[in-house]
């Protein structure tokens, strides 16, 4: 394992991944590096088209102020 | 723990990570052989990035306090689908949320229940009214959600666990029981179960070669659980027997052949005898 692919795991944890997957090879890390990558990627994706799903089923009047809160 | 219930508390904790990054478990087999506490460890960390990393689901549950509960349900239902529901149900108002989740049905609850992190939705899961708990447990059972269930244990109220019990067969509490989130709650549990549903799991565990499995849960009962454990097991046929002292023998359990020993002075005889047999 390179200190690379465990850094990398890390950052995308946003903190330090616990040691004991320093027992992983690059390519095992590079895997679980993208994986939660994807995750945080289509959860990002999800909300985003939830919000405008959302919009539709609420009433006229109150989709400004709820515009306004979500952004 | 054995080495052997180690790598099935890991396989446990490769499911539940694998849930939460939307991968099939055979694509994370490679972290099989690392310790259940590192995979653990993972895993808390993906989930706070999860639910931490993005500020948009603070802004959406702000939004929702503005909307009655009848039409904030219907959007979970209809607009965020059960993962977004998960990830907000924590951030709302805890009345709020109880409000909305009464709104919803049982198998949509048991959708969200899947993907939630009950740690971060503790207050909630605590105020469900019992009869929805067992009504949701009812849903997750019949889809084999063990690992589901096992996360949501030490957050139930003692009613909210005698209503889930009550819909749990003895495969089930067996296999809950196995990869409970919490292991300090194990007593708490068989506290619950009614008169005869420990022998019940003894008997779910012969009939399915469970045997690892219940014998793992031994340390983690009270002494008078472990008692009722044990003789439920003593008054099994001869081919449970050696089925328990096989699997003692084969994964070296010496800490669960101590537990029974204090209700069953036969077992050292047995096992001795039974290592000769098979030579």
């Amino acid at each position: 394992m390179s200190d690379d692919a465990f850094t990398t795991l890390s950052d995308q944890l946003r903190g330090p991944a616990p040691d004991g997957l320093r027992e992983l090879s690059d390519d095992e890390l590079a895997d679980l590096s993208a994986a939660v990558a994807d995750a945080r990627h289509r959860q990002a994706a999800a909300l985003a088209e939830a919000g405008d799903r959302a919009l539709s089923h609420i009433p006229r009047l109150l989709r400004g102020p709820i515009k306004r809160i979500v952004g | 723990m054995s080495q052997a219930a180690e790598l099935l508390q890991a396989h446990a904790e490769v499911m539940k990570l694998a849930r939460l990054l939307d991968r099939e478990p055979d694509e994370l087999a490679y972290l099989q052989r690392m310790a259940p506490g590192d995979l653990r460890a993972l895993r808390d960390g993906v989930t706070e990035t999860l639910y931490d990393g993005n500020s948009s689901l603070g802004r959406l549950a702000a939004a929702s306090r503005l909307l009655p509960a009848g039409l904030t349900a219907t959007i979970g239902q209809r607009a965020f689908g059960p993962l977004l529901s998960a990830r907000l149900a924590g951030l709302l108002d805890t009345e709020k949320a109880v409000d909305v989740a009464d709104k919803l049905p049982p198998p949509f609850l048991a959708d969200v229940a899947v993907e939630l992190d009950p740690r971060r939705a503790s207050d909630l899961i605590a105020s469900i009214a019992p009869s929805l708990i067992g009504q949701v447990t009812a849903e997750l059972v019949a889809r084999r959600e063990y690992v589901t269930m096992g996360r949501f244990v030490g957050h139930l109220s003692d009613d909210a666990i005698t209503a889930a019990i009550a819909h749990m067969d003895d495969e089930a509490v067996l296999h809950t029981a196995f990869v409970i989130e919490d292991r300090s709650e194990l007593s708490r549990l068989f506290a619950k179960l009614p008169t005869g549903r420990p022998a019940g799991v003894i008997a779910a565990a012969a009939a399915d070669g469970l045997w690892l499995e219940a014998l793992d849960l031994l340390k983690h009962l009270h002494k008078r659980q472990r008692k009722e454990m044990v003789l439920a097991a003593l008054a099994l046929d001869e081919r449970a027997h050696e089925a328990i002292l096989d699997t003692i023998i084969a994964h070296d359990l010496t800490d669960e052949v101590r537990l029974i020993a204090e209700h069953d002075d036969s077992i050292e005889r047995r096992l001795a005898e039974r290592r000769c047999q098979k030579g």
